[in-house]
């Protein structure tokens, strides 16, 4: 069970982004999270990934409390969640190779043994070819990139995926192999996933429930909805 | 819709008479071009200059066997000549040699305290921005301390507490010069830090340790690198401006700033050799190292695009 | 073939791309072909979806329209503007004075990255409309608030920085300074990138309203949702090439694409199918020798050996012969580059 449990977060205390949200994927259950681009649903994606510690309330993975976030999280609690970003030219380490980037968190976490069986196989389940590998980011598409991210995320099997916005830059054809990878991947393991996104369309295909964003917020939603995004000014 | 014109034939793709016209046939990109000669030739000379300085501290002082310090009262203030083209000073001694030595002193005193500085700056700046929290304020509040003391006036304080000699004087000079680096490093990795591929890394089980080793410091290496080319030119001025005020070097020991400063009494007398001869040894050699560091600033520039606009 | 547009009864398009391929040059002398043989036209108050999956060449068209290749690129073809200029051998001189922004207006991709970061909204404007229009001191500031109003950037916001605008906001004060020169061609490089359905369809709207009757827009997007919004055609692109032209009504509508690629492509999206074409496209710099799409296509056979021209008729026969094979020539209204064309009905999208 992922909960989240009345977060609140932001990168300002006195105008936190997230304002008392609560949300709960269970495990092997598939959540989208749909939002207006700008309304916070990011920042509830990096607090769930461990990547970014709230102003209050709790997030509490598998009945236990997390008390540290980033780097203060065991290392084990981290690795427990795979993410993948909306843009892959910034998630990917512009120096290392493709085949590097997805080799990284074994190489981290003390499993460089595993590298040469792992990594070939995520290539291939992702769909990149041999020859893509060797390459460095800007010799790839954006398309061919966030395959590289999807399969980063995979490596160390996590029990929950968090994936931010993953098809916003991608054409049609590549949002959908990519989805089809991370339900692959879901059906095998019964990991749990938390899909972030603005495109209804997409997370209702995607996803066995989806939740709005002014829902989640509650009474406390300034926003009143998409409806009243940066379109009503 | 837009039926208004057919086209004359298909668009056979095995087209073999495809006329192709190179981009750089426009105007601009001639004048781009011309820009770009002037920029070939600046970086020329530089490289020029700054190898024929190498060569020359490296090689003339061990394989001519001339002393710097000879001393030939009889030939005592002698305009430049062919025996010697740099003239000679108050006691006789060659202008030319004197200024080969005098340069070989002070680079060596400029790259090693560049390097020093630098490695100083790159350490301090990166672990107060990995730390953060209090260790980042505090650190960062005392480079603040440091650069609002004139860095002249702290380098003077430092040599003062040694005897005179080369050592005290690199000391010096690295030990003012490490403060811009810090900076530049940590604003540099501060901004690497709140890229997702860190957060990746971290999620992928990444220690702070391994984040700092592998993905933030040869992100900053570049910019560490050329701080410290740069550098070197600043740590040359710095090292002649305190044996100008004889703090630095001992008098007899020739370097670029000694010499200006032997010779100010006989600039006075209207001769202009001794001072104009190191003098431009200083400003010469420093201009042609900033050229080329300029040169690779651009080379490094993240804005750069890249060649395939894909 | 690439001669100026003879002067029909009709009026001229307001874009005509004729055999338009931009190829670059790298290091070890090896080629990369971004954009091969281009051919269409575009009319007055017609909006073209130029659409494709990135790295198929879509973003290097559109720097060529603009002459804004990098130094290391070749072009060949023509592109010739509505009076007869073309832009791709145009001097950056003419470029610079009459065509970008007066006769060619570009929404770009990322708006945040196009505005001046340290000058306020409304003395970017004001720049512009001084440089473009003529505009002088007394009219400016009224020159400057219609200009906003007519992109619907909000009169409220003139005097903030780029940075402190939603991207909603950011992509209207880029739209409006692209509208200032009033130029006849609008071209929009994937204007909606990052932008939420909302934003997605209120932009293109905009955008759609002020090609008008008398404007022409070029869309290159990789988001068909958008394209099928305001297009009244659709070129995909695809290794370089233009693979098919069709009326966005046929396109996304019954009839469906005729070309296998662009079929898989509207059939991946989560209305349709859902499922991904397999495999993915090749290296612009390996093309094969063929059809570039027959190693992912079910439909490829000998023929495909032979890259498929991009014709208006359905073929007679599918063997021996190919591109020949009773195929007439592409008007510039419609077409498909391929040797097998889809002929069957599209499924119709989920509800």
């Amino acid at each position: 069970m992922l909960e989240l449990r009345s977060l609140t977060a932001g990168y300002d205390r006195r105008d936190p982004v997230v304002r008392d949200v609560s949300l709960t994927v269970a495990p092997g259950e598939s959540v989208g999270l749909l939002g207006p681009s700008g309304c916070g649903k990011s920042t509830l994606a990096r607090v769930a990934a461990l990547l970014h510690r709230p102003d209050r309330g709790q997030v509490v993975v598998d009945g236990e409390p997390v008390h540290g976030w980033r780097h203060r999280a065991p290392r084990d609690r981290r690795t427990a969640f795979g993410v993948v970003f909306q843009q892959p030219r910034l998630s990917a380490d512009p120096r290392l190779s493709l085949a590097q980037i997805v080799a990284e968190p074994l190489r981290a976490t003390g499993r460089a043994a595993d590298v040469p069986e792992r990594v070939p196989e995520l290539a291939r389940t992702v769909g990149l070819g041999a020859d893509l590998l060797g390459r460095r980011p800007h010799e790839v598409s954006d398309g061919q990139l966030q395959r590289a991210c999807l399969a980063r995320a995979l490596v160390l099997r996590p029990r929950w995926l968090i994936c931010d916005e993953m098809t916003a830059m991608l054409d049609a054809s590549t949002t959908a192999a990519l989805v089809a990878v991370v339900e692959e991947y879901r059906a095998a393991s019964g990991a749990g996933l938390l899909a972030v996104g603005h495109d209804r369309v997409l997370l209702e295909r995607w996803c066995e429930r989806t939740v709005e964003w002014r829902e989640l917020t509650g009474a406390t939603g300034a926003t009143g909805g998409s409806a009243a995004h940066p379109a009503a000014e | 819709m837009a039926d208004t014109e057919a086209t004359t034939g298909p668009g056979t793709a095995a087209d073999p008479v495809t006329r192709w016209r190179p981009v750089a046939g426009r105007s601009l990109a001639g004048a781009r071009k011309a820009s770009r000669s002037t920029r070939a030739w600046r970086v020329g000379s530089s490289a020029a200059i700054v190898t024929a300085v190498v060569l020359a501290v490296l090689i003339v002082p061990p394989l001519v066997a001339l002393d710097e310090q000879a001393v030939h009262l009889a030939d005592k203030l002698l305009p430049p000549s062919a025996a010697h083209p740099f003239g000679t000073d108050d006691v006789g001694r060659d202008l030319l040699v004197r200024c080969v030595y005098g340069l070989r002193v002070s680079l060596l005193v400029g790259v090693v305290a560049a390097v020093v500085a630098t490695v100083i700056g790159t350490a301090v700046g990166a672990l107060a921005a990995s730390a953060g929290g209090w260790v980042d304020r505090v650190v960062m509040r005392l480079v603040d301390v440091f650069s609002s003391v004139p860095h002249l006036l702290l380098g003077i304080f430092i040599v003062a507490m040694f005897r005179p000699g080369v050592w005290p004087v690199v000391i010096s000079v690295a030990l003012t010069h490490w403060l811009s680096t810090a900076r530049i490093v940590r604003a540099e990795v501060l901004s690497l830090r709140s890229r997702p591929y860190v957060d990746a890394a971290i999620s992928g089980g990444a220690s702070r340790w391994r984040v700092t080793v592998r993905h933030l410091l040869p992100g900053v290496l570049p910019q560490a690198g050329l701080a410290a080319v740069l550098m070197v030119p600043h740590a040359i001025w710095h090292e002649s401006a305190l044996s100008f005020l004889g703090l630095g070097l001992p008098t007899h020991q020739a370097s670029l700033g000694t010499l200006v400063q032997g010779a100010r009494s006989s600039l006075l007398a209207g001769d202009w050799w001794p001072t104009l001869f190191p003098g431009l040894f200083i400003i010469v050699p420093t201009l042609a190292i900033a050229g080329l560091a300029g040169a690779w600033r651009d080379r490094i520039n993240p804005r750069r695009r890249s060649e395939l606009m894909l | 073939m690439t001669g100026p547009v003879p002067p029909a009864g009709a009026p001229a398009p307001a874009l005509s791309v004729r055999g338009l391929s931009v190829r670059f040059r790298m290091h070890g002398g090896t080629h990369v072909a971004a954009v091969t043989d281009a051919r269409f036209d575009l009319a007055a108050g017609e909006c073209l979806a130029l659409v494709g999956e990135s790295g198929c060449g879509k973003s290097v068209l559109a720097s060529a329209l603009l002459g804004l290749l990098p130094e290391n690129a070749e072009t060949a073809g023509a592109a010739l503007l509505g009076d007869g200029t073309d832009l791709l051998t145009a001097d950056e001189r003419t470029l610079a004075r009459t065509v970008r922004g007066r006769r060619v207006g570009l929404v770009p991709q990322s708006p945040a990255a196009h505005l001046t970061p340290v000058r306020t909204v409304r003395s970017q404007l004001e720049e512009t409309l001084r440089e473009l229009a003529g505009v002088r001191r007394p009219d400016l500031r009224k020159a400057a608030a219609a200009a906003a109003e007519r992109a619907s950037f909000p009169l409220g916001h003139l005097d903030r920085y780029p940075h402190e605008l939603s991207g909603g906001l950011a992509q209207r004060a880029a739209t409006a300074l692209a509208l200032i020169g009033d130029a006849p061609l609008l071209l929009a490089d994937e204007p909606t990138t990052g932008l939420d359905r909302e934003l997605v369809d209120r932009t293109v709207d905009e955008l759609r309203r002020h090609v008008g009757d008398d404007r022409a827009l070029l869309l290159i997007t990789h988001d068909l949702a958008a394209a099928e919004r305001i297009a009244d055609r659709v070129a995909v692109m695809y290794a370089s090439r233009v693979v098919e032209i069709a009326a966005a009504d046929d396109f996304f509508g019954d009839a469906g694409p005729r070309h296998p690629y662009a079929r898989g492509l509207l059939n991946a999206l989560p209305e349709r199918e859902f499922t991904p074409i397999p495999g993915m496209p090749p290296e612009l710099s390996a093309l094969p020798g063929g059809c570039a799409f027959a190693a992912r296509c079910d439909r490829a056979d000998a023929a495909c050996g032979t890259v498929p021209a991009l014709t208006g008729g359905v073929p007679l026969s599918t063997g021996a012969g190919g591109a020949s094979t009773g195929a007439v020539p592409v008007s510039a209204g419609a077409g498909v580059a391929c040797h097998h064309p889809v002929t069957a009905a599209l499924e119709a999208p989920r509800a």
